[in-house]
């Protein structure tokens, strides 16, 4: 273990554990959780795991790589980085983010205006194996030594006479699953150096190079959303029970029958929903199905697979997959004829549908592609449906999706909706596109195994948690009941799980929903709350 | 994945617990599984919980959502956290047989 300063030369040169995690360095949390008492422990992994998988880096593990068995085994793997590298660093196999990785390459000054940005970073206790500089010099450093062969002087006056070995390569694995890719970083960039690209890129490289990635996002993640039709494994027979179920559960709650549309051609806008929500949090379809029926929206739902899914878990880790998927839910588009596709609260789809599929979707496949907030701003504020804000009277906080906010600017309108229909609606600190991220993304949220929950609750989505009691120190007593507005089921998910373990609703009543349940909620029309509430 | 001993067969579990060949699951696996949650008695309501993820999972290969869950077995969600601690997904599931959730939920 390393005891003195962290320098990138460990990172290929010190044995077992390179850095160990101290709570008791962690960013402090407010009331009621500023007592070293109040801090749940993270989980140390067994003798066993940690003799057959690398996790020779903080002690946590996101991807389980399998430790080599030979010292050539090890070799064969570091070439293989290598030749990924290569490929990264060129235009023809890296069209989609080969400029952006060069100029971020080229360009850092090392300033470190970007660390204080990070909110992992920052949560560690500043451990500077999570400084965002980090990562992107070692890789920096390797690009240096290993591709454009610079000088051992060179290197020598810039610090970056690393070594890259089977070790290097194993921790620079899992350290590109230890940022959520929230882009925070790259937006305070003076000159706009994207560390959070650099790691996008590594991820990439470790995935379509070396085949290493987590089982979650890929193997049971975009494979399986290929293959079966969604990543939750939800076959086409299951998402029509489901829709069935879910009709039925919406009359029952409002005592009106409403039908969810299937396939229908010629629809307007083909809605997709992260399939995670018909799954955990199904109040969340069924409120969009009620909002769109009462305002008229012309719109179908698709039954085909991968259709009714709109994750694009390619996003974080791999372009092939991220192409594979698109393409799938643009074709479903142009067949069922629609005009536009309009993504439900799902942050990442956005991003990956909206922005990144731009340039893979050609010709008539580049079908318009929205995001269902301004949809909902417009039915809301132009009151095309009706609203009592007072049904909303307990404190609300809003959450920003990263890829919302600081990717895709969107901010405005799930404000405008909250000001009109929650009348307790405070900011949390900082908003808007200067959010920090809930702590799931970039694949986090999904990543349930061993102790990586722990890291994520515990550092990864700690600041969120601060903020999220910043904005209700006023109202702590946890019986006055509070809800966090996330309108993301990744976020939704990181937020319930970090809640949970701080056994938040019951020392402090603080619970957490989507967006679309708020306007539920509000409907003078639906006579009952919508909105649940923890049952303990 | 490790083979470890369940209802008197050794069967494949994931790192975390998970069986990784649904069929060998019988009766007397959940018994053992349900230890492994700190459920030491399997009642009669754990049963009807347990078969009824195990029925639906057969049929559409996940498992059922929890809203539904408790409608169809006319439980609340705070008594299914009573019966398995760590809850429907990761508790019941488990001791169902199913393999560990998976995708955003």
């Amino acid at each position: 273990m390393k005891k003195n300063k962290l320098t990138l030369k460990d990172m290929s040169t010190a044995s077992g554990q390179l850095v160990e995690l101290k709570q008791e360095e962690f960013m402090k949390l407010p009331n009621p959780y500023d007592t070293p008492e109040a801090q749940p422990p993270l989980k140390s992994l067994s003798d066993e795991v940690r003799e057959k998988f690398e996790c020779d880096l903080d002690g946590f593990m996101a991807i389980k790589i399998i430790r080599p068995k030979s010292r050539e085994e090890e070799e064969r793997l570091v070439n293989k980085f290598l030749d990924g590298l290569r490929k990264l660093l060129s235009k023809e196999n890296n069209w989609t983010f080969f400029m952006p990785l060069m100029l971020s390459l080229e360009y850092c000054a090392k300033c470190q205006t970007c660390s204080d940005a990070c909110p992992i970073y920052v949560s560690s206790g500043k451990n500077e194996v999570y400084r965002p500089t980090f990562r992107s010099e070692a890789l920096r450093s390797i690009v240096d030594k290993y591709i454009r062969k610079k000088g051992s002087l060179y290197l020598k006056m810039t610090g970056n006479e690393i070594e890259l070995n089977w070790k290097m390569v194993a921790r620079l694995a899992e350290l590109a699953y230890r940022c959520t890719l929230c882009r925070r970083c790259a937006q305070t960039c003076p000159i706009g150096v994207d560390n959070g690209l650099i790691t996008h890129e590594l991820r990439k490289l470790f995935s379509q190079e070396l085949g290493i990635a987590p089982e979650e996002i890929h193997a049971k993640g975009s494979v399986q959303h290929l293959q079966k039709g969604s990543s939750t494994g939800m076959i086409k027979q299951a998402f029509a029970d489901t829709l069935e179920f879910l009709e039925d559960d919406i009359e029952e709650k409002i005592g009106r029958r409403i039908t969810m549309p299937i396939d229908k051609k010629g629809a307007e806008i083909l809605l997709i929903h992260n399939a995670g929500e018909y799954l955990s949090w199904p109040e969340n379809p069924s409120a969009f199905a009620i909002i769109f029926d009462a305002a008229g929206v012309d719109y179908t739902l698709s039954s085909e697979i991968v259709g009714y899914d709109a994750v694009n878990y390619g996003l974080w880790y791999d372009d092939f997959q991220l192409a594979r998927v698109a393409l799938k839910h643009a074709q479903i588009a142009k067949d069922l004829g629609v005009k536009k596709i309009v993504v439900g609260e799902c942050g990442h789809a956005h991003k990956a549908i909206s922005v990144i599929a731009d340039r893979i979707l050609i010709g008539d496949l580049n079908i318009p592609r929205e995001s269902c907030i301004p949809i909902l701003e417009d039915i809301v504020v132009n009151e095309k449906i009706k609203l009592d804000p007072r049904k909303n009277n307990f404190p609300v906080t809003l959450h920003d999706p990263c890829n919302m906010v600081r990717l895709m600017g969107i901010v405005e309108p799930q404000r405008r909706i909250l000001r009109k229909i929650a009348p307790r609606f405070r900011e949390m600190e900082p908003h808007g596109v200067e959010n920090y991220c809930c702590g799931g993304g970039s694949g986090f949220a999904i990543m349930p195994s061993l102790n990586f929950p722990d890291w994520r609750s515990g550092v990864s989505a700690r600041m969120k948690f601060k903020q999220i009691l910043d904005a209700f120190q006023d109202v702590i007593d946890p019986s006055i009941k509070k809800m966090v507005c996330a309108p993301c089921s990744n976020c939704k998910g990181a937020i319930r799980d970090l809640l949970a373990y701080y056994n938040a609703w019951e020392k402090t009543g603080i619970a957490y929903t989507g967006l679309v349940e708020f306007i539920v909620n509000a409907m003078v029309d639906v006579k009952e709350p919508y909105i649940e509430w923890p049952e303990f | 994945m490790a083979k470890v001993m369940l209802g008197g067969k050794e069967v494949e579990v994931d790192e975390d617990g998970f069986i990784q060949e649904p069929d060998l699951w019988d009766q007397n696996v959940a018994i053992d599984l349900a230890k492994t949650e700190g459920v030491q008695d399997m009642g009669e309501k754990h049963w009807k919980l347990v078969n009824y993820i195990r029925e639906y999972y057969q049929k559409f290969g996940i498992a059922p959502m929890v809203r539904k869950l408790c409608k169809d077995c006319d439980l609340k969600l705070k008594e299914i956290y009573e019966m398995f601690p760590s809850g429907p997904a990761k508790g019941a599931c488990k001791v169902a047989g199913l393999p560990k959730p998976t995708g955003c939920v």
